[in-house]
């Protein structure tokens, strides 16, 4: 496998679950030491696709792998270079942190005991209770825990912090840019939209088992809305405001001028650089917009 | 053994320890409990005779011929129902509690999610299930040898080993039923109500058909007519009936490891 191959490969994915159609022909590329942001609303397919990764699932039709393994075939293979938190995440009650991260290190085939001390402390987690009398957040810990511990050329966090404090979903995003800096991949799933923004290279977003969106965070900032607004020191020149491209709902009210803006922002500079404008404001626009238009307007 | 392999198994063990017990100590409070009122019977011409007005029938259906005799005793108050019967359940109990239970929880994800066969996964718990039992069984042995030996049974000592390790296999038998069933499908109340009811119903097939001449040829299909059709506790038993408990219980063992490679796994 050369290092340009991508690291999760998969082409036309279909997983049907009786008559529910959960996943409906999925392409995706994520390209080795990305953090790639898989994004969506509950129900929309995403631990679904996961679980097909991991090969819990069998795939209806399509394939899905890692590293040019196939997930059905070679599971074994293809797990032992991946570390995954479940999105619902049961843990067995009956075994401390300690002894329920020793039986997965067992499994693993060991780890290093120095590394799991090291990031419970970052994750002010206690290992030595039961698992049953932790907290949910803190059980979700036990879980990034183990995700962080193993040499992982692939991460697959599925809502992985879901029940975390603000200050732990910060000790958990430096934990993912550390992971990535040491070459992992990272694929990233939630309907957390700000997590992903702040961790994620690319995004692709899933709605109804479809791919809506696929680009970098950027890409697709750039096709949300943003709100404008311009105050000219003269009259506005309404007609030419009204004629440009991408332009909705332009309003002229006195020397103030507000539209929103769903595409480049550049025919706008280039004719406002000709007029005399007080000041002006465009409001950044953030993931959240961006999939909320793609989840409510976009085409299914 | 490497780690992997022992953790296999030895995980779900650690997670039977405290039902193992509970089994272990409720099996032997159940024999102490009916050893010791023994000594009671023996000698009692009265309970023998009474035994006797009642129809043939009724005495072969609820195993109450030679009542008053040592292995008359135990074969009615224990063996020819109750502690079989019980070893079954707990087979069932403890199997879809390591498989389809686990499963269907979601509590298995993290560990399928790990560089291992899930064929493995479901082996190892097998396994640890049958250790689990064996552990019962061994329990109970002890437990039987040491009350015969305190009221003075005069039980032979190989058939009583005979009759235990039948009990095992026979429980062998329906937890690897209740494997194979996990091993298709994970869904708990399917595994223990197939696995129970087949018990039951063997059990009822074993002491009711006799009673037919129509249906009596039949209760050879039953498993306990395998393992109790010789009369354990007073003749040698035949080394076919082991095999006809442990070989079945081998194929469908690897039947649900088979067929647990060939399905989705269940999420929480």
């Amino acid at each position: 496998m050369n290092a340009a191959d991508p690291v999760v490969q998969i082409d036309g994915l279909v997983k049907h679950y009786g008559k529910v159609e959960a996943v409906r022909g999925i392409d995706l590329r994520v390209a080795r030491g990305e953090v790639f942001g898989f994004l969506g609303p509950n129900g929309s397919g995403k631990s679904t696709t996961i679980r097909c990764l991991l090969g819990l699932l069998r795939p209806t039709a399509g394939r899905i792998g890692a590293f040019g393994l196939d997930s059905t075939r070679d599971g074994v293979a293809l797990r032992r270079r991946l570390t995954y938190v479940p999105g619902e995440l049961r843990l067995p009650d009956r075994l401390s942190g300690m002894e329920f991260v020793a039986s997965i290190g067992r499994l693993r085939g060991g780890f290093d005991p120095a590394r799991r001390d090291q990031l419970a402390e970052r994750l002010r987690l206690d290992l030595h209770r039961h698992l049953r009398d932790l907290s949910s957040g803190n059980r979700r810990k036990v879980a990034l825990l183990l995700a962080f511990l193993f040499d992982a050329d692939l991460l697959v966090l599925d809502e992985p912090t879901i029940g975390l404090d603000p200050l732990m979903q910060r000790e958990f995003l430096a934990l993912v840019r550390e992971a990535r800096a040491a070459g992992a991949t990272v694929f990233l799933s939630s309907h957390s939209l700000s997590e992903v923004q702040r961790a994620a290279d690319r995004v692709a977003i899933l709605r109804a088992g479809k791919l809506v969106a696929q680009g970098t965070v950027a890409e697709l900032r750039g096709r949300a809305r943003q709100r404008i607004e311009v105050w000219f020191e003269d009259d506005p020149p309404e007609a030419e405001l009204k004629a440009l491209p991408d332009l909705v709902d332009p309003v002229v009210d006195d020397h103030r001028f507000t539209a929103t803006l769903s595409g480049s922002i550049q025919p706008l500079i280039a004719l406002l650089a000709s007029h005399r404008v007080g000041s002006m404001l465009v409001e950044e626009p953030d993931l959240e917009e961006a999939f909320l238009d793609l989840y409510d307007g976009g085409p299914a | 053994m490497n780690a992997r392999i022992i953790e296999l198994v030895g995980g779900p063990l650690r997670a039977m320890r405290r039902a193992t017990f509970w089994w272990c100590l409720g099996l032997a409070a159940l024999v102490t409990a009916t050893i010791s009122i023994w000594p009671a019977f023996k000698g009692s011409s009265g309970l023998s005779q009474a035994i006797d007005q009642l129809p043939a029938g009724v005495v072969q259906a609820f195993g109450l011929a030679d009542f008053g005799t040592p292995a008359g005793f135990l074969r009615a108050n224990l063996y020819d129902f109750f502690v079989p019967l019980l070893i079954v359940i707990a087979a069932v109990v403890l199997a879809n509690g390591q498989t389809a239970s686990e499963e269907a929880s979601g509590r298995l994800e993290l560990y399928l999610a790990q560089p291992i066969d899930r064929r493995a996964v479901l082996l190892g718990r097998a396994i640890a299930a049958l250790v689990a039992l064996a552990v019962i069984s061994v329990v109970l042995l002890i437990v039987q040898l040491g009350a015969d030996a305190a009221v003075g049974l005069g039980i032979d000592t190989g058939y009583l080993v005979s009759t235990i390790a039948l009990c095992a296999l026979l429980g062998a038998l329906h937890g690897s039923l209740a494997v194979a069933i996990a091993g298709v499908r994970a869904r708990p109340s399917l595994v223990l109500g197939v696995g129970i009811g087949v018990g039951v119903a063997g059990c009822v097939v074993a002491s009711l058909f006799p009673l037919s001449d129509v249906l009596a040829p039949w209760r050879h299909i039953s498993p306990w007519d395998w393992a109790f059709g010789g009369n354990p506790l007073e003749q040698a038993t035949d080394l076919w009936r082991y095999g006809a408990l442990a070989v079945p219980t081998v194929i469908l063992t690897a039947v649900g490891v088979f067929a647990v490679a060939r399905r989705d796994i269940s999420g929480a």
